[in-house]
C-alpha cells in the first residue's frame, strides 16, 4: 500500500499556484499535495493557507534543491513513501502524473523521469535547447543510458528514492546533478514521454548568465560525483 | 645582523601576533580559526629572520592562498548547516501546525475559523 504525495516547490507562483494545484486534485483524488514555498515575495506565502494543502515555507530563498529536499523529509515523516514532484508554473500536466507513477506501482523503477523530448520531433531551440541537447548527450554517455531531458523537473521516486533523496538530494541546481547521483547510488531510473504545457504566468530562471553559471557547475558535477562514495543506504 | 627590511618584517610578524591573541582574548576570533593565524604569524617571524625577502614574500603569498582557501571551506561548511537549519525550521513549522490542526478538529465548533483549522491536513492518513 503505497501513500502518494505531490511535492511542489514554488519560488514566485502566486499567479498560477492555485490553477496547478485545482487540476491537480481534479485528476488525482488520491494524491495529497504539499507546497513547499522558497522564501516567495509576491504573495504565495498568503495564498497557501487558502489552497487546503499541506505547506511549509522557507522564510529566505535558499534554492530550488533544498526546498524539494525539506519537501522530501517532511513527507517521509508522514510516512508517505511514494512522490511526485511538479512545478508551480503550471508546465506538468495533472494528467500524466499517472503514467509517471506507474513503473513505480509496477516495483520495476526507484525514479521515473518525465521527459519532454523523448520524440525527436520536437526541437529545441535557442542558446538553452543547444546546452539542453549537449548535456543530454554528455549525461547519457556518463550515465551509461540514455538521457533525454536532463533538466526536467517532473519526478515520480519510489521509497527508496524517497528515503535517500530526503538526506542527499543535490542542491543548487539540481536536476542534472541528481541524474548523476541517481547512477551512481544505483537506483532503478526509468524515463517516460511528458508533455508540458508553455509556463502559465514567470519567468524561465535560465538567463544567458546563469546558464554560464549552471553549465559550470554540471561540468564540475560530471567529474566529482562519479568519484565520489556511495552514500549509506544505496544498494550493491 | 638585522637590517632595516628585517625590523619592519620582524615588526610586522610580532604586531600581527599581538593583534590574533587580542582578538582571541576579546572573544572576537574564536580558537578554531586563529590557530592557523598564529601559526602563520610565527612561521612568518622565523622566516623574516633567517631567510632574505624575497623568501618572505613567496611564504606569505603560500600563506594568504591556503587562509582564503580555508574561509572558503568554513564558508561552504556553513552554507550548508543554514541549508539543514532552514529546512529543519520549515518542517518544524509544518508539524507544529498539524499538531494543532489534531487538537483542534474534536471541537471544529470551537475551532472554526481559527487560521490552525485551515491548515488541516488535506485528506487523514489512510
Amino acid at each position: 500500500m503505497t501513500r502518494p504525495l505531490a511535492v511542489i516547490p514554488a519560488f514566485n507562483e502566486a499567479a498560477s499556484l492555485a490553477a496547478v494545484v485545482a487540476d491537480l486534485r481534479a485528476s488525482r483524488t488520491d494524491l495529497d499535495i504539499l507546497v513547499v514555498d522558497d522564501g516567495s515575495t509576491d504573495g504565495t506565502a498568503s495564498l497557501l493557507d487558502r489552497l487546503d494543502v499541506r505547506w511549509m515555507r522557507f522564510p529566505e530563498r535558499v534554492g530550488i534543491g533544498t526546498a524539494m529536499r525539506a519537501g522530501l523529509r517532511y513527507g517521509e515523516r508522514l510516512g508517505y513513501d511514494v512522490v511526485v514532484r511538479l512545478d508551480g508554473d503550471g508546465q506538468h500536466r495533472a494528467g500524466d502524473v499517472a503514467r509517471l507513477l506507474q513503473p513505480i506501482e509496477e516495483r520495476r523503477a526507484d525514479v521515473v523521469l518525465g521527459s519532454r523530448f523523448t520524440e525527436p520531433a520536437r526541437e529545441r531551440a535557442g542558446v538553452v535547447g543547444v546546452a539542453q541537447q549537449l548535456l543530454a548527450r554528455c549525461l547519457s554517455a556518463l550515465v551509461g543510458h540514455p538521457v533525454t531531458d536532463p533538466t526536467s523537473g517532473f519526478w515520480a521516486l519510489g521509497p527508496r528514492a524517497v528515503r535517500l533523496l530526503a538526506e542527499h538530494l543535490p542542491t543548487g541546481y539540481p536536476e542534472p546533478e541528481m541524474r548523476l547521483f541517481l547512477s551512481r547510488n544505483a537506483l532503478r531510473v526509468v524515463e517516460v514521454p511528458v508533455d508540458a504545457w508553455p509556463r502559465l504566468q514567470g519567468r524561465t530562471s535560465l538567463t544567458p548568465r546563469h546558464l554560464a553559471a549552471a553549465a559550470a557547475r554540471v561540468a564540475l558535477a560530471m567529474i566529482v560525483v562519479p568519484l565520489r562514495d556511495r552514500v549509506s543506504g544505496a544498494r550493491r | 645582523m638585522i637590517d632595516r627590511i628585517q625590523i619592519v618584517t620582524l615588526t610586522g610578524s610580532v604586531a600581527l601576533l599581538l593583534l590574533v591573541l587580542e582578538l582571541v582574548r576579546r572573544r572576537k576570533l574564536t580558537e578554531e580559526y586563529s590557530l592557523l593565524w598564529i601559526l602563520a604569524s610565527l612561521g612568518l617571524l622565523g622566516v623574516s629572520l633567517a631567510y632574505p625577502p624575497i623568501v618572505l614574500v613567496v611564504f606569505l603569498i603560500g600563506v594568504v592562498f591556503i587562509a582564503a582557501l580555508c574561509f572558503s571551506v568554513i564558508v561552504s561548511r556553513q552554507r550548508q548547516q543554514i541549508e539543514r537549519l532552514i529546512e529543519e525550521t520549515a518542517i518544524l513549522a509544518a508539524e507544529m501546525r498539524d499538531v494543532r490542526a489534531a487538537h483542534s478538529t474534536p471541537d471544529a465548533g470551537v475551532s472554526e475559523g481559527q487560521p490552525a483549522s485551515r491548515s488541516a491536513p488535506n485528506r487523514p492518513a489512510k
